[in-house]
Protein backbone atom coordinates (compact mmCIF):
# COMPACT_ATOMS: atom_id res chain seq x y z
CA UNK A 1 0.00 0.00 0.00
CA UNK A 2 3.13 3.15 0.83
CA UNK A 3 4.35 1.73 -2.50
CA UNK A 4 2.09 2.78 -4.45
CA UNK A 5 1.35 6.02 -2.74
CA UNK A 6 4.47 8.30 -4.43
CA UNK A 7 3.17 7.17 -8.10
CA UNK A 8 -0.28 7.72 -7.58
CA UNK A 9 0.89 11.13 -5.86
CA UNK A 10 2.92 11.67 -9.12
CA UNK A 11 0.25 10.95 -11.46
CA UNK A 12 -1.94 13.36 -9.62
CA UNK A 13 0.52 15.57 -9.63
CA UNK A 14 0.67 15.64 -13.46
CA UNK A 15 -2.63 16.22 -13.92
CA UNK A 16 -3.20 18.88 -11.42
CA UNK A 17 -0.39 20.49 -13.52
CA UNK A 18 -1.85 19.87 -16.91
CA UNK A 19 -5.11 21.21 -15.85
CA UNK A 20 -3.50 24.34 -14.10
CA UNK A 21 -1.83 24.68 -17.76
CA UNK A 22 -5.32 24.74 -19.26
CA UNK A 23 -7.01 26.62 -17.02
CA UNK A 24 -4.70 29.54 -17.61
CA UNK A 25 -4.59 29.32 -21.21
CA UNK A 26 -8.30 29.17 -21.67
CA UNK A 27 -8.62 32.51 -19.30
CA UNK A 28 -6.26 33.93 -21.64
CA UNK A 29 -8.56 33.16 -24.65
CA UNK A 30 -11.59 33.72 -22.85
CA UNK A 31 -10.39 37.24 -21.51
CA UNK A 32 -8.39 38.23 -23.64
CA UNK A 33 -8.08 37.04 -27.18
CA UNK A 34 -12.19 35.84 -27.80
CA UNK A 35 -14.00 39.13 -29.10
CA UNK A 36 -16.75 40.85 -26.54
CA UNK A 37 -20.40 39.69 -28.00
CA UNK A 38 -21.99 41.83 -30.51
CA UNK A 39 -24.93 41.91 -28.45
CA UNK A 40 -24.14 41.43 -24.94
CA UNK A 41 -20.35 43.26 -24.84
CA UNK A 42 -17.70 41.61 -22.33
CA UNK A 43 -20.40 40.07 -20.28
CA UNK A 44 -20.79 37.45 -22.42
CA UNK A 45 -17.51 36.11 -21.61
CA UNK A 46 -19.21 34.26 -18.31
CA UNK A 47 -20.49 32.24 -21.10
CA UNK A 48 -16.67 30.20 -20.99
CA UNK A 49 -17.28 29.51 -17.70
CA UNK A 50 -20.61 28.34 -17.47
CA UNK A 51 -21.44 26.18 -19.94
CA UNK A 52 -17.90 24.04 -19.27
CA UNK A 53 -18.89 23.97 -15.44
CA UNK A 54 -22.54 22.45 -16.23
CA UNK A 55 -21.23 20.40 -18.65
CA UNK A 56 -18.70 19.19 -15.66
CA UNK A 57 -21.49 18.43 -13.43
CA UNK A 58 -23.64 16.79 -15.45
CA UNK A 59 -20.50 14.30 -16.51
CA UNK A 60 -20.35 14.24 -12.53
CA UNK A 61 -23.44 13.05 -11.84
CA UNK A 62 -23.14 10.31 -14.46
CA UNK A 63 -20.48 9.23 -12.52
CA UNK A 64 -22.48 8.83 -9.94
CA UNK A 65 -24.90 6.69 -11.78
CA UNK A 66 -22.32 4.77 -13.16
CA UNK A 67 -20.82 4.23 -9.34
CA UNK A 68 -24.27 3.57 -7.67
CA UNK A 69 -25.07 1.20 -10.19
CA UNK A 70 -22.09 -0.82 -10.01
CA UNK A 71 -21.94 -0.62 -5.90
CA UNK A 72 -25.39 -2.09 -5.92
CA UNK A 73 -24.41 -4.77 -8.20
CA UNK A 74 -20.68 -5.72 -7.29
CA UNK A 75 -20.81 -4.07 -3.37
CA UNK A 76 -16.82 -3.14 -4.13
CA UNK A 77 -16.41 0.03 -2.20
CA UNK A 78 -14.26 1.73 -4.75
CA UNK A 79 -17.86 2.11 -6.42
CA UNK A 80 -19.44 4.00 -3.62
CA UNK A 81 -16.40 5.89 -2.94
CA UNK A 82 -16.41 7.17 -6.69
CA UNK A 83 -19.86 7.80 -6.50
CA UNK A 84 -19.58 9.52 -2.95
CA UNK A 85 -16.90 11.91 -4.47
CA UNK A 86 -18.68 12.54 -8.09
CA UNK A 87 -21.42 13.74 -6.01
CA UNK A 88 -19.79 15.94 -3.71
CA UNK A 89 -17.81 17.96 -6.68
CA UNK A 90 -20.62 17.60 -8.85
CA UNK A 91 -22.54 19.84 -6.21
CA UNK A 92 -19.85 22.09 -6.45
CA UNK A 93 -20.05 22.86 -10.27
CA UNK A 94 -23.74 22.78 -10.07
CA UNK A 95 -23.57 25.69 -7.32
CA UNK A 96 -20.99 27.66 -9.28
CA UNK A 97 -23.15 27.10 -12.50
CA UNK A 98 -25.65 28.63 -10.70
CA UNK A 99 -23.88 31.63 -9.52
CA UNK A 100 -22.53 32.24 -12.46
CA UNK A 101 -25.54 31.72 -14.57
CA UNK A 102 -27.16 34.32 -11.71
CA UNK A 103 -24.50 37.10 -12.43
CA UNK A 104 -25.12 36.80 -16.16
CA UNK A 105 -29.00 37.17 -16.03
CA UNK A 106 -28.33 40.50 -13.78
CA UNK A 107 -26.42 41.94 -16.35
CA UNK A 108 -28.76 40.44 -19.37
CA UNK A 109 -32.06 41.11 -18.27
CA UNK A 110 -31.74 43.07 -15.09
CA UNK A 111 -32.44 40.82 -12.25
CA UNK A 112 -30.49 38.20 -9.73
CA UNK A 113 -33.14 35.45 -10.63
CA UNK A 114 -35.30 34.08 -12.80
CA UNK A 115 -37.46 31.38 -12.84
CA UNK A 116 -36.54 30.23 -16.80
CA UNK A 117 -35.69 26.55 -17.60
CA UNK A 118 -32.45 26.65 -17.27
CA UNK A 119 -31.81 28.14 -14.07
CA UNK A 120 -34.84 26.38 -12.83
CA UNK A 121 -33.54 22.75 -13.60
CA UNK A 122 -29.63 23.63 -11.96
CA UNK A 123 -31.16 24.64 -8.83
CA UNK A 124 -32.96 21.67 -9.01
CA UNK A 125 -29.86 19.20 -9.79
CA UNK A 126 -28.61 21.17 -7.09
CA UNK A 127 -31.39 19.98 -4.81
CA UNK A 128 -31.41 16.48 -5.44
CA UNK A 129 -27.56 16.03 -5.02
CA UNK A 130 -27.78 17.71 -1.77
CA UNK A 131 -30.31 15.44 -1.01
CA UNK A 132 -27.61 12.47 -1.82
CA UNK A 133 -25.13 14.41 0.42
CA UNK A 134 -27.25 15.28 3.59
CA UNK A 135 -28.77 11.21 3.22
CA UNK A 136 -25.16 9.75 3.06
CA UNK A 137 -24.25 11.87 6.22
CA UNK A 138 -27.22 11.49 8.33
CA UNK A 139 -26.85 7.52 8.29
CA UNK A 140 -24.64 6.50 10.90
CA UNK A 141 -23.60 3.06 9.49
CA UNK A 142 -21.24 3.77 6.61
CA UNK A 143 -22.48 0.70 4.67
CA UNK A 144 -26.14 1.54 4.89
CA UNK A 145 -25.78 5.17 3.88
CA UNK A 146 -23.45 3.98 0.66
CA UNK A 147 -26.35 1.29 -0.04
CA UNK A 148 -29.09 4.19 0.18
CA UNK A 149 -26.85 6.52 -1.46
CA UNK A 150 -26.44 4.28 -4.65
CA UNK A 151 -30.67 3.76 -4.30
CA UNK A 152 -30.84 7.74 -4.83
CA UNK A 153 -27.84 8.27 -7.09
CA UNK A 154 -29.48 5.87 -9.59
CA UNK A 155 -33.03 6.74 -9.39
CA UNK A 156 -32.03 10.80 -9.00
CA UNK A 157 -30.15 10.43 -12.44
CA UNK A 158 -33.61 8.10 -14.26
CA UNK A 159 -35.46 11.45 -13.28
CA UNK A 160 -33.67 13.69 -14.70
CA UNK A 161 -34.92 13.69 -18.14
CA UNK A 162 -38.25 13.75 -16.86
CA UNK A 163 -37.69 16.75 -14.66
CA UNK A 164 -35.82 18.70 -17.82
CA UNK A 165 -38.90 17.97 -20.17
CA UNK A 166 -41.48 19.05 -17.40
CA UNK A 167 -39.85 22.08 -16.48
CA UNK A 168 -39.02 23.22 -20.15
CA UNK A 169 -42.37 22.67 -21.04
CA UNK A 170 -43.57 24.33 -18.26
CA UNK A 171 -41.88 27.47 -18.66
CA UNK A 172 -42.20 27.18 -23.04
CA UNK A 173 -45.90 26.72 -23.08
CA UNK A 174 -45.85 30.67 -21.47
CA UNK A 175 -42.97 32.35 -22.12
CA UNK A 176 -42.73 34.55 -25.06
CA UNK A 177 -40.23 33.59 -27.61
CA UNK A 178 -39.04 37.36 -27.79
CA UNK A 179 -36.72 36.85 -24.45
CA UNK A 180 -33.34 36.49 -25.07
CA UNK A 181 -32.08 33.79 -22.78
CA UNK A 182 -27.97 33.89 -22.39
CA UNK A 183 -27.70 30.41 -23.83
CA UNK A 184 -29.27 31.07 -26.79
CA UNK A 185 -27.06 33.95 -28.17
CA UNK A 186 -27.61 34.13 -31.90
CA UNK A 187 -24.90 31.73 -32.93
CA UNK A 188 -24.39 33.20 -36.84
CA UNK A 189 -22.28 36.00 -35.69
CA UNK A 190 -19.54 33.39 -33.48
CA UNK A 191 -15.88 34.46 -33.90
CA UNK A 192 -14.31 31.66 -34.63
CA UNK A 193 -11.30 32.51 -31.95
CA UNK A 194 -14.99 32.24 -29.59
CA UNK A 195 -15.40 28.63 -30.39
CA UNK A 196 -11.56 27.96 -29.19
CA UNK A 197 -12.00 29.93 -26.16
CA UNK A 198 -15.12 27.71 -25.50
CA UNK A 199 -13.16 24.38 -26.05
CA UNK A 200 -9.74 25.15 -23.95
CA UNK A 201 -12.18 26.58 -20.95
CA UNK A 202 -13.75 23.51 -21.37
CA UNK A 203 -10.88 21.26 -21.52
CA UNK A 204 -9.43 23.18 -18.55
CA UNK A 205 -12.58 22.30 -16.51
CA UNK A 206 -12.56 19.01 -17.87
CA UNK A 207 -8.91 18.07 -16.15
CA UNK A 208 -9.67 19.91 -13.42
CA UNK A 209 -12.36 18.25 -12.53
CA UNK A 210 -10.27 15.00 -12.99
CA UNK A 211 -8.24 16.71 -10.73
CA UNK A 212 -10.28 17.49 -7.72
CA UNK A 213 -12.09 13.49 -8.00
CA UNK A 214 -8.51 11.76 -7.67
CA UNK A 215 -7.80 13.73 -4.79
CA UNK A 216 -11.38 13.39 -3.32
CA UNK A 217 -11.15 9.76 -4.48
CA UNK A 218 -8.28 9.15 -2.44
CA UNK A 219 -9.58 11.01 0.37
CA UNK A 220 -12.40 8.49 0.56
CA UNK A 221 -10.22 5.48 -0.06
CA UNK A 222 -8.44 6.53 3.33
CA UNK A 223 -11.39 6.70 5.41
CA UNK A 224 -12.37 3.56 3.78
CA UNK A 225 -9.22 2.12 5.41
CA UNK A 226 -9.42 3.66 8.60
CA UNK A 227 -12.44 2.37 8.92
CA UNK A 228 -11.71 -1.12 7.82
CA UNK A 229 -8.76 -0.96 10.58
CA UNK A 230 -10.90 -0.19 13.14
CA UNK A 231 -13.05 -3.19 12.04
CA UNK A 232 -10.40 -5.24 12.43
CA UNK A 233 -8.97 -3.75 15.74
CA UNK A 234 -12.29 -4.52 17.39
CA UNK A 235 -12.59 -7.93 16.33
CA UNK B 1 -20.84 47.38 -11.83
CA UNK B 2 -19.53 47.77 -15.24
CA UNK B 3 -19.45 44.94 -17.51
CA UNK B 4 -15.92 43.64 -16.50
CA UNK B 5 -16.74 44.19 -13.23
CA UNK B 6 -19.49 41.53 -13.07
CA UNK B 7 -17.25 39.17 -15.38
CA UNK B 8 -14.60 39.83 -12.65
CA UNK B 9 -17.22 38.91 -10.18
CA UNK B 10 -18.18 35.75 -11.76
CA UNK B 11 -14.53 34.89 -12.91
CA UNK B 12 -13.58 35.66 -8.76
CA UNK B 13 -15.95 33.70 -7.39
CA UNK B 14 -15.71 30.66 -9.08
CA UNK B 15 -12.14 30.25 -9.25
CA UNK B 16 -11.68 31.68 -5.67
CA UNK B 17 -14.24 28.95 -4.68
CA UNK B 18 -12.44 26.30 -6.71
CA UNK B 19 -9.10 27.17 -4.64
CA UNK B 20 -10.84 27.20 -1.78
CA UNK B 21 -12.03 23.20 -2.36
CA UNK B 22 -8.97 22.26 -3.15
CA UNK B 23 -7.28 23.50 -0.39
CA UNK B 24 -10.35 21.90 1.89
CA UNK B 25 -9.57 18.64 0.14
CA UNK B 26 -5.93 18.39 1.17
CA UNK B 27 -6.29 19.34 4.07
CA UNK B 28 -9.23 16.95 4.75
CA UNK B 29 -6.65 14.59 3.25
CA UNK B 30 -3.62 15.42 5.78
CA UNK B 31 -6.15 14.69 8.25
CA UNK B 32 -7.29 11.50 7.34
CA UNK B 33 -3.85 10.26 6.67
CA UNK B 34 -2.87 11.41 10.21
CA UNK B 35 -5.92 9.18 11.55
CA UNK B 36 -4.74 6.50 9.14
CA UNK B 37 -1.17 6.51 10.67
CA UNK B 38 -2.30 6.63 14.06
CA UNK B 39 -4.88 3.84 13.89
CA UNK B 40 -2.25 1.35 11.97
CA UNK B 41 0.41 2.07 14.70
CA UNK B 42 -1.86 1.21 17.31
CA UNK B 43 -2.47 -1.89 15.43
CA UNK B 44 1.32 -2.90 15.81
CA UNK B 45 1.44 -2.23 18.92
CA UNK B 46 -1.05 -3.88 19.78
CA UNK B 47 -0.19 -7.34 17.59
CA UNK B 48 3.37 -6.68 18.85
CA UNK B 49 2.25 -6.88 22.68
CA UNK B 50 0.10 -10.21 22.10
CA UNK B 51 3.31 -12.04 20.73
CA UNK C 1 -48.35 -14.66 -11.15
CA UNK C 2 -46.26 -15.49 -7.93
CA UNK C 3 -45.32 -11.47 -7.58
CA UNK C 4 -49.10 -10.33 -7.53
CA UNK C 5 -50.24 -13.06 -5.34
CA UNK C 6 -47.95 -12.21 -3.01
CA UNK C 7 -48.23 -8.19 -2.91
CA UNK C 8 -52.08 -8.86 -2.21
CA UNK C 9 -50.83 -11.38 0.69
CA UNK C 10 -48.60 -8.92 2.09
CA UNK C 11 -51.16 -5.73 1.39
CA UNK C 12 -54.17 -7.24 2.91
CA UNK C 13 -51.97 -7.30 6.10
CA UNK C 14 -51.46 -4.22 5.94
CA UNK C 15 -54.77 -3.20 5.47
CA UNK C 16 -55.92 -5.53 8.20
CA UNK C 17 -53.85 -3.92 10.76
CA UNK C 18 -54.67 -0.46 9.47
CA UNK C 19 -58.38 -1.16 9.89
CA UNK C 20 -58.33 -2.27 13.41
CA UNK C 21 -56.88 1.32 14.29
CA UNK C 22 -56.82 3.22 11.45
CA UNK C 23 -54.30 5.38 13.01
CA UNK C 24 -52.77 6.73 9.65
CA UNK C 25 -55.46 7.14 8.00
CA UNK C 26 -57.38 9.23 10.33
CA UNK C 27 -54.58 11.57 11.14
CA UNK C 28 -54.02 11.96 7.44
CA UNK C 29 -57.49 12.82 6.97
CA UNK C 30 -57.68 15.37 9.41
CA UNK C 31 -53.83 16.78 8.79
CA UNK C 32 -55.51 17.44 4.91
CA UNK C 33 -58.56 19.24 5.86
CA UNK C 34 -56.17 21.03 8.58
CA UNK C 35 -53.99 22.24 5.39
CA UNK C 36 -57.36 23.61 3.56
CA UNK C 37 -57.98 25.79 6.43
CA UNK C 38 -54.58 27.16 6.84
CA UNK C 39 -54.53 27.74 3.22
CA UNK C 40 -57.89 29.63 3.42
CA UNK C 41 -56.51 31.69 6.11
CA UNK C 42 -52.82 32.39 4.97
CA UNK C 43 -53.69 32.45 1.03
CA UNK C 44 -56.75 34.76 1.90
CA UNK C 45 -58.58 33.18 -1.30
CA UNK C 46 -61.28 35.50 -3.10
CA UNK C 47 -63.89 33.41 -4.69
CA UNK C 48 -62.77 34.14 -8.15
CA UNK C 49 -59.47 32.80 -8.08
CA UNK C 50 -60.31 30.03 -6.33
CA UNK C 51 -61.09 28.00 -9.09
CA UNK C 52 -57.45 28.96 -11.04
CA UNK C 53 -55.70 28.02 -7.29
CA UNK C 54 -57.43 24.55 -6.68
CA UNK C 55 -54.90 22.24 -8.18
CA UNK C 56 -52.33 23.94 -6.61
CA UNK C 57 -53.78 24.33 -2.99
CA UNK C 58 -54.95 19.89 -3.06
CA UNK C 59 -51.82 18.79 -4.09
CA UNK C 60 -49.78 21.16 -1.32
CA UNK C 61 -52.24 19.54 0.94
CA UNK C 62 -51.98 16.03 -0.63
CA UNK C 63 -48.23 16.44 -0.78
CA UNK C 64 -47.97 17.02 2.82
CA UNK C 65 -50.73 14.47 4.05
CA UNK C 66 -48.55 11.93 1.89
CA UNK C 67 -45.18 12.13 3.15
CA UNK C 68 -47.09 11.92 6.52
CA UNK C 69 -48.55 8.80 5.92
CA UNK C 70 -44.71 7.69 4.06
CA UNK C 71 -42.84 8.29 7.14
CA UNK C 72 -45.36 5.71 9.06
CA UNK C 73 -45.32 3.43 6.18
CA UNK C 74 -42.84 0.93 7.60
CA UNK C 75 -43.68 1.56 11.48
CA UNK C 76 -45.33 -2.34 11.97
CA UNK C 77 -42.26 -4.08 10.38
CA UNK C 78 -39.97 -2.04 12.83
CA UNK C 79 -41.52 -3.21 15.48
CA UNK C 80 -40.79 -6.53 17.24
CA UNK C 81 -37.68 -7.46 14.21
CA UNK C 82 -40.75 -8.18 11.62
CA UNK C 83 -38.71 -6.87 9.00
CA UNK C 84 -36.10 -9.20 9.71
CA UNK C 85 -38.36 -11.82 9.55
CA UNK C 86 -39.80 -10.56 6.73
CA UNK C 87 -36.26 -10.62 4.94
CA UNK C 88 -35.75 -14.01 5.81
CA UNK C 89 -38.71 -15.02 4.35
CA UNK C 90 -38.76 -16.57 0.41
CA UNK C 91 -41.05 -13.44 0.03
CA UNK C 92 -40.12 -11.73 -3.58
CA UNK C 93 -38.84 -8.07 -2.29
CA UNK C 94 -40.79 -6.51 -5.29
CA UNK C 95 -43.76 -7.48 -3.66
CA UNK C 96 -43.28 -5.69 -0.35
CA UNK C 97 -42.74 -2.71 -2.13
CA UNK C 98 -45.72 -2.90 -4.16
CA UNK C 99 -48.06 -4.16 -1.19
CA UNK C 100 -45.87 -1.20 0.90
CA UNK C 101 -46.36 1.57 -2.32
CA UNK C 102 -50.51 0.09 -2.52
CA UNK C 103 -50.82 0.47 0.91
CA UNK C 104 -49.80 4.03 1.11
CA UNK C 105 -51.94 4.67 -2.84
CA UNK C 106 -54.72 3.34 -1.08
CA UNK C 107 -54.88 5.66 2.14
CA UNK C 108 -54.35 8.51 -0.16
CA UNK C 109 -56.75 7.59 -2.28
CA UNK C 110 -59.42 7.46 0.55
CA UNK C 111 -57.90 10.55 1.95
CA UNK C 112 -58.63 12.01 -1.56
CA UNK C 113 -62.20 10.91 -1.76
CA UNK C 114 -62.77 13.08 1.37
CA UNK C 115 -60.74 16.29 1.13
CA UNK C 116 -61.51 17.28 -2.55
CA UNK C 117 -65.41 16.70 -2.52
CA UNK C 118 -64.73 18.80 1.19
CA UNK C 119 -62.71 21.55 -0.94
CA UNK C 120 -65.51 21.90 -3.10
CA UNK C 121 -67.66 22.65 -0.25
CA UNK C 122 -65.69 24.76 1.58
CA UNK C 123 -64.54 26.91 -1.39
CA UNK C 124 -68.24 26.38 -2.83
CA UNK C 125 -66.90 25.42 -6.34
CA UNK C 126 -69.65 24.94 -8.60
CA UNK C 127 -67.85 22.33 -10.75
CA UNK C 128 -69.13 19.20 -9.61
CA UNK C 129 -69.39 17.52 -12.67
CA UNK C 130 -65.52 17.36 -13.56
CA UNK C 131 -64.91 15.39 -10.07
CA UNK C 132 -64.53 12.06 -11.69
CA UNK C 133 -61.57 13.37 -14.73
CA UNK C 134 -60.05 15.20 -11.70
CA UNK C 135 -59.83 12.38 -9.31
CA UNK C 136 -58.39 10.20 -12.40
CA UNK C 137 -55.51 12.72 -12.97
CA UNK C 138 -55.29 12.98 -9.09
CA UNK C 139 -55.08 9.05 -9.05
CA UNK C 140 -52.20 8.89 -11.58
CA UNK C 141 -50.14 11.70 -9.64
CA UNK C 142 -50.59 10.38 -6.19
CA UNK C 143 -49.54 6.65 -7.57
CA UNK C 144 -46.35 8.29 -8.77
CA UNK C 145 -45.91 9.91 -5.17
CA UNK C 146 -46.18 6.71 -3.23
CA UNK C 147 -44.48 4.72 -5.75
CA UNK C 148 -41.34 7.23 -5.41
CA UNK C 149 -41.94 7.78 -2.02
CA UNK C 150 -41.91 4.05 -0.70
CA UNK C 151 -38.54 4.07 -2.40
CA UNK C 152 -36.94 7.16 -0.26
CA UNK C 153 -38.78 6.18 2.69
CA UNK C 154 -37.60 2.81 2.44
CA UNK C 155 -33.73 4.21 2.42
CA UNK C 156 -34.22 6.97 4.87
CA UNK C 157 -35.41 4.40 7.22
CA UNK C 158 -32.34 4.38 9.25
CA UNK C 159 -31.04 7.83 8.66
CA UNK C 160 -31.22 10.49 11.42
CA UNK C 161 -33.29 13.54 11.26
CA UNK C 162 -36.08 11.02 9.07
CA UNK C 163 -39.09 13.47 9.00
CA UNK C 164 -37.03 16.12 7.14
CA UNK C 165 -34.92 14.17 4.96
CA UNK C 166 -37.47 11.89 3.40
CA UNK C 167 -39.17 15.36 2.26
CA UNK C 168 -35.83 17.23 1.01
CA UNK C 169 -35.04 13.92 -1.25
CA UNK C 170 -38.33 12.84 -2.14
CA UNK C 171 -39.85 16.80 -3.62
CA UNK C 172 -36.90 17.30 -5.73
CA UNK C 173 -37.58 14.59 -7.77
CA UNK C 174 -41.13 14.50 -7.18
CA UNK C 175 -41.69 18.15 -9.64
CA UNK C 176 -42.61 15.98 -12.96
CA UNK C 177 -45.70 14.31 -11.07
CA UNK C 178 -46.32 17.83 -9.69
CA UNK C 179 -46.29 19.77 -12.68
CA UNK C 180 -47.79 17.12 -14.89
CA UNK C 181 -51.08 16.46 -12.40
CA UNK C 182 -51.50 20.42 -11.43
CA UNK C 183 -51.57 21.54 -15.21
CA UNK C 184 -53.50 18.55 -16.22
CA UNK C 185 -56.23 19.42 -13.11
CA UNK C 186 -55.90 23.30 -14.49
CA UNK C 187 -56.90 22.25 -17.99
CA UNK C 188 -59.97 19.98 -16.67
CA UNK C 189 -61.33 22.65 -14.42
CA UNK C 190 -60.46 25.77 -17.17
CA UNK C 191 -62.26 23.97 -20.40
CA UNK C 192 -63.67 20.85 -18.69
CA UNK C 193 -61.29 18.14 -20.53
CA UNK C 194 -57.31 17.80 -21.03
CA UNK C 195 -57.15 19.71 -24.23
CA UNK C 196 -53.79 20.73 -24.80
CA UNK C 197 -52.53 19.09 -21.79
CA UNK C 198 -52.18 15.53 -22.76
CA UNK C 199 -48.58 15.50 -23.02
CA UNK C 200 -48.71 15.82 -19.22
CA UNK C 201 -50.53 13.22 -19.10
CA UNK C 202 -48.39 10.85 -21.04
CA UNK C 203 -45.34 12.07 -18.78
CA UNK C 204 -47.34 11.27 -15.62
CA UNK C 205 -48.42 7.52 -16.93
CA UNK C 206 -44.68 7.24 -18.04
CA UNK C 207 -42.75 8.51 -14.59
CA UNK C 208 -45.25 6.01 -12.80
CA UNK C 209 -44.42 3.04 -15.26
CA UNK C 210 -40.64 3.98 -15.04
CA UNK C 211 -40.55 3.84 -11.09
CA UNK C 212 -42.97 1.45 -10.50
CA UNK C 213 -40.87 -0.69 -12.37
CA UNK C 214 -37.54 0.61 -11.39
CA UNK C 215 -38.71 0.01 -7.33
CA UNK C 216 -39.88 -3.44 -8.26
CA UNK C 217 -36.33 -4.33 -9.52
CA UNK C 218 -34.43 -2.25 -7.26
CA UNK C 219 -36.16 -2.97 -3.61
CA UNK C 220 -34.38 -6.14 -3.15
CA UNK C 221 -31.33 -3.98 -2.68
CA UNK C 222 -32.84 -1.27 -0.84
CA UNK C 223 -34.73 -2.96 2.16
CA UNK C 224 -31.95 -5.08 3.23
CA UNK C 225 -31.15 -2.56 5.78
Amino acid sequence: MAAQAPVKKKRKGILGALALAAIVVGLYWSLVVAPPDAYQGEVQRIMYLHLPSILTAYLSYFLVFIGSGMYLWKREKRDDILAHSAAEIGVLFTALTIIEGSIWGRTTWGVWWTWDARLTLTAILLLIYVGYLMLRSLIEDEDRAAVAGAVLGIIGFLDIPLIHMSVYWWRTLHQPPSILRPDKAPWENVHPTMLTALVISFIGFLLLYFYLLSLRYGLGETRAQIRARRLEQES
Amino acid sequence: MGPWGFVGLAYGIVWGAIVIYLFSLKRRYQDAQTELARVESREAITSHVKT
Amino acid sequence: MELLRQTSLLLRKDLLLEWRRRDSLLTMFFFGALLLFVFHFSFDIEPDRVAAMTPALLWLSFLFTGTLGLTQIFQPERENHCLDALLMSPLDRGAFFLAKSGFNLLLMIVVEIVVIPLFWILFNLPSWNLLPQLFLVNLLGTTGFCVLGTIMSAITLRARARELLLPLVLFPLMIPVILATIRCMENIMRVGALGDAVPWLRLLIGFDVIFLTVGVLIFDWVIES
